[in-house]
């Protein structure tokens, strides 16, 4: 009996890490272009351009210093995290307010404002370029953080609003009515008892947003001017200069870039589970 | 199952309230409605109006009607592209909505580090486009690359291939499925978590193998979100203009050339505003078919 | 906005076609709004939003003016990002090494990235923001000026012409600027295409650096062995369109005639092209030359994969330890004996939303002047369009930018040679790719003929014949 149970523990143990080890295999050869910029990283752009190794023959962190000391690199990360942490605080507040809208009410007004987020999804920015820029300015929003701000959270939230609606679809709405019962409104009912319960898909959404627009090049390089408001992207960009670029200190930037995202979703990863859009978009 | 419901109590319940609720859903839309006008109406507007035009972004030309609408027909390399970006939506949604399910169905298992695997798969995402273009250049078309060290120990000539028109067709869509199946992935894993145990239980008693369970119990409650993903991929995918520009330039020979590559080319190379915008609104009413169509199909299958 | 860019004599018309455009704006407005309010008699208030914000947005409603700075006027000068980080120091010192000498005008320096220049200006232009003056791409001047956008220098000219300053830019450079009877931009730096070879390989394969086309063709055939290819190109970028102008000049074609009409078809162009098709069939280009980016193709030229390319004045800087190994081939002579390659003549322009334009010119003829540093100091990396600058031994102690300067400049050649001057068209010519579709389909091997002729068929809708 003990014998037995001992042994399906261990096989049980033995696929838990079989599995391990395929995971990580698998997860090695899909992220080659990723470890070919952290090699890449490590080796200057002359480097770059002669060897006919991949994997640096003296790798050296002369990148790394040059990109942290000479450049504005710290910078461009504090304005990125303003930039994406504020537009996922907008986007939370605006999309739980729709997401519950959807979720509990049902009109010809809400199935089309459903559909419309579709189609903002679909309205090519490119073209929308010079409006928005006219738009912008004339809000005094041109060359602040809060253009792109705005223009991130718009983005994100069809998305953000069909997340928070699925997650609102799971939660029983005996809760609210409870409360109403008890003489409370409905504002009252969703702020108080409903939104409480919202953590996860906050989390969830948060995680989204920022995937969404981390590292989006072009709005930021269109309404951010002065350096010392770039973004990681815009800031990335300017090691490529006319006639040649600096491979070897944009991939470290790049890396940079990618580490304490990397370390910070490791906390926050749980909390994707909470992101499924459900049949959000049917409205 | 749980938005049903909700579908099903509500009728009911907002004739019961109707005097009381009926402003509250609009209220908790405006901030979000409000935003959303604001940044998308204007150059919606203007957007379209270009497309009436023949003038350039900065000089206005003349109202000439839908002719831009009518011209955009005899572009060869509209067609062209038409084309092109139906196959690169095709297999990039699906490609990626294919890996993203089975890493998802991976993920989902129980394994040590399970939590830092799930952020590994995710990493593709949080790259800078250009950096990902390069990296995968530097795979794919160095005669010193890892594509062609591997081909060499198999005794095997290099291969360029963003360098022929087929193989870079291939290799763009490739790289669209590597960029966005975490996406799917996450998508699928949150569907994946929402699966109820008994469900599984149940299928294993009546006699069901795992494919079986897979076909019978995953696939059907993890389509809704299928579908939803499969429409916002396919946008994304039919707009999506730094895959194919940042890695062959739309080339070689206009081989990889979407909608978004031409439409930019036709507004911001030709100076041909009125084309690229109405080229822009041609994709626009496509998207708007299609996903019309799949909503509805599903909508039926419900 | 739209009206600083008109022309005052077509006051009328313009506000006829403003008015229609507002008419029109206003329908789809309504519609717009139409559709977001359709069916909700009870949801007029969540309509209201929707339909105020654009009209607060319209471009008819002026933005007020910003009152004009009390003591100094303002110049703002965007820069594009021309070379390493020393140089964008060197560009901000100089202005304010200007700042510190000239009372009442007070300029800025603005770095502009290359990523996605145009839409940069145009936004900037579109929107009525756009600085005082700037750098830009070669034919971004005369483009924006056929939009009305750019301020014509004539004035600036005459001015040079007077001091005796204009006979300082390098023959060739001020006429190479004008349009319309009109000088677009001011000279400031000259960017060329040059056949850099590796020595060390010609070495060890015993081969002659070639003189001529035939020699050329022998020696990448004998210096293709192994994985290694005697020629390599970009053609995935700008690159390939170069080398398509590089060998019409080489051959005495182009794109257009003398009197500046297109003449894609001619023999000298065939030929030209012809050589290289050869030189794919003799498998002497390097075979992923078609998918290669510019830098793509630097890598395989500095691994050691290939022998010859063709590049910009920089290119040996690049790999600091295989500088010895690279050298520069004197000007090949085509089949026929003519010489020639593409030039720009970079330059800077000044726009016509400028509020302050005395002071603008003011600056700009003091930068042509003093611009020494970005060479020096900024390690730029192009040929100076003034003769004074190009004369500092800082390019006549290198043997290297000497023979630039001497064989190279005289037989450089605008996009729109044979014509002369040049026109917004050369601009979508460059941005289009139709050039370089035509570079990737030869060094796929198609047909020549075949090729030129689709591309020919893409020009003559550009040129609008």
């Amino acid at each position: 009996m003990t014998y037995n149970r001992d042994r399906n523990k261990r096989r049980k143990q033995l696929r838990r890490w079989g599995l391990f080890a395929a995971t990580l295999a698998i997860a090695l050869v899909i992220n080659l272009p990723v470890i070919t910029m952290i090699l890449n990283s490590f080796r200057t752009t002359e480097e770059i351009l002669t060897s006919s190794t991949i994997v640096p023959t003296n790798p050296s962190l002369v990148n790394y210093n040059y990109v942290s000391l000479n450049t504005s690199f710290w910078s461009y990360f504090a304005n990125s995290i303003f930039v994406v942490g504020s537009a996922t605080l907008l986007v939370i507040m605006a999309a739980a307010l729709a997401g519950y809208a959807l979720s509990r009410f049902r009109s010809r007004v809400i199935t089309i404002y459903s559909r419309g987020l579709l189609l903002v999804q679909m309205f090519p920015l490119v073209l929308a370029l010079i409006p928005l820029f006219i738009l912008l300015r004339n809000l005094k929003l041109v060359n602040t953080p809060y253009s792109v701000i705005l223009l991130y959270t718009v983005v994100g939230l069809p998305f953000a609003t069909w997340m928070f609606k699925a997650f609102f679809d799971g939660i029983p709405r005996e809760l609210e009515e409870a409360a109403l019962i008890d003489g409370a409104s409905r504002l009252r009912a969703f702020g108080l008892v409903v939104l409480p319960l919202a953590g996860p898909a906050m989390a969830a959404v948060s995680i989204f947003t920022f995937l969404f627009s981390y590292n989006e090049y072009l709005v930021a390089t269109i309404f951010l001017r002065s350096k010392d408001l770039y973004t990681i992207p815009v800031g990335i960009a300017s090691f490529m200069q006319q006639f040649e670029t600096d491979w070897g200190s944009l991939m470290a930037a790049a890396t940079m870039a990618m580490v304490p995202t990397f370390v910070m979703f490791l906390f926050v990863q749980k909390y994707m589970m909470y992101g499924a859009v459900g049949s959000g978009v049917k409205g | 199952m749980s938005s049903r419901t909700a579908s099903q109590q509500t009728p009911d319940r907002s004739a019961r309230k109707k005097r009381r609720t009926v402003w509250f859903p609009y209220l908790l839309l405006i901030p979000s409605a409000a935003l959303i006008a604001l940044v998308n109406l204007y150059p919606f507007a203007v957007g379209f109006l270009y497309s009436l035009e023949d003038g350039t972004l900065i000089q206005e030309g003349s109202f000439v009607g839908l002719q831009n609408y009518l011209d955009v027909w005899s572009k060869a390399d509209f067609i062209g592209a038409i084309w092109f970006t139906a196959i690169f939506a095709f297999f990039g949604v699906f490609g990626s909505w294919a890996v993203g399910m089975g890493l998802a169905m991976l993920l989902n298992q129980e394994m040590p580090a399970r939590g830092f695997m799930r952020v590994a798969f995710i990493v593709p995402w949080i790259l800078p486009s250009v950096v990902v273009a390069v990296s995968w250049r530097w795979i794919i078309n160095d005669q010193n690359g890892l594509l062609n060290m591997v081909l060499g120990w198999a005794g095997l000539d290099p291969v360029y291939l963003l360098s022929t028109g087929p193989f870079a067709r291939f290799s763009v869509t490739l790289v669209k499925v590597w960029r966005s199946f975490p996406f799917m992935m996450i998508s699928l894993l949150a569907a994946l978590q929402t699966i109820s145990h008994d469900l599984y239980e149940a299928a294993s008693i009546d006699g069901a193998g795992r494919w079986q369970s897979f076909r019978f119990v995953t696939l059907p409650h993890l389509l809704p979100v299928s579908v939803v993903l499969w429409i916002l991929m396919t946008i994304w995918s039919v707009n999506d203009f730094d895959t194919p520009w940042l890695l062959t330039g739309g080339g070689p020979s206009n081989a990889t050339e979407n909608l978004s590559v031409i439409a930019f080319k036709y507004t911001f190379q030709r100076n041909d505003v009125g084309v690229g915008a109405a080229m822009a609104f041609v994709t626009l009413v496509i998207l708007m078919i299609f996903s019309v169509l799949l909503l509805r199909a599903q909508g039926d299958e419900d | 906005m739209f009206q600083k860019l008109q022309k005052p004599t077509q006051d009328s018309a313009h506000r006829r076609r403003i008015l229609q455009r507002k008419a029109i704006l206003g329908v789809i407005l309504a519609i717009l709004a139409m559709l977001f309010v359709a069916c909700g008699s009870d949801t007029a208030d969540t309509a209201e939003p929707d339909a105020a914000a654009p009209e607060v947005a319209a471009p008819e409603v002026a933005a007020p003016e910003e009152a004009a700075a009390p003591e100094a006027v303002e110049v703002e000068f965007w820069d594009m990002v021309w070379g390493p980080p020393e140089y964008v120091e060197a560009g901000g010192s100089l202005v304010e090494q200007f700042n510190a000498q000239s009372d009442g005008v007070h300029a800025t320096y603005q770095s502009t990235p290359w990523t996605n220049w145009y839409q940069t200006f145009l936004t900037a232009i579109g929107s009525g923001t756009a600085p005082d003056l700037s750098t830009g791409a070669g034919y971004q001047a005369v483009q924006f000026f056929d939009q009305g956008a750019i301020l014509e220098i004539d004035d600036v000219i005459a001015q040079l012409e007077s001091s005796g300053q204009a006979d300082d830019f390098l023959p060739g450079t001020l006429e190479r600027l004008q349009y319309d009877g009109h000088t677009v931009a001011l000279p400031w730096a000259i960017d060329i295409r040059l056949p850099w070879y590796r020595a060390d390989l010609f070495e060890a394969a015993g081969v002659e650096p070639p003189t001529n086309w035939e020699e050329f063709r022998a020696a990448a055939k004998a210096l293709t062995t192994g994985d290694q290819y005697g020629f390599v190109t970009g053609g995935a970028d700008n690159s390939g369109m170069h080398l398509m102008f590089v060998l019409m000049f080489n051959n005495g074609g182009g794109l257009f005639n003398e009197s500046g009409e297109l003449d894609v078809m001619n023999p000298r162009n065939v030929e030209a092209l012809t050589f290289l098709s050869d030189m794919v069939a003799d498998g002497s280009v390097h075979p992923g030359s078609a998918g290669f980016s510019n830098d793509d193709a630097r890598k395989a030229f500095g691994v050691g994969n290939a022998a010859i390319m063709f590049d910009n004045p920089g290119h040996p800087n690049r790999y600091p330890e295989q500088i010895d190994n690279i050298a520069l081939l004197s000007p090949l002579e085509g089949p026929h004996g003519d010489k020639g390659t593409i030039s720009w003549v970079n330059n800077v322009m000044i726009y016509k939303q400028t509020e302050n334009p005395e002071a603008t010119k003011q600056f700009l003829l003091w930068w042509s002047e003093n611009q020494k540093a970005l060479w020096t100091e900024g390690n730029n990396t192009q040929i100076p369009a003034r003769a004074s600058i190009a004369a500092d031994p800082y390019f006549q102690d290198n043997p290297l930018t000497k023979m630039i300067i001497d064989e190279y400049i005289p037989v450089g050649k605008s996009t729109g040679a044979l014509g002369s001057g040049i026109s917004p068209v050369l601009n979508d010519i460059e941005g289009e790719g139709v050039m370089f579709t035509l570079a990737q389909d030869i060094l796929q091997g198609k047909d020549v003929v075949e090729s030129l002729q689709k591309a020919e068929a893409t020009l003559k809708s550009l040129v609008g014949e």
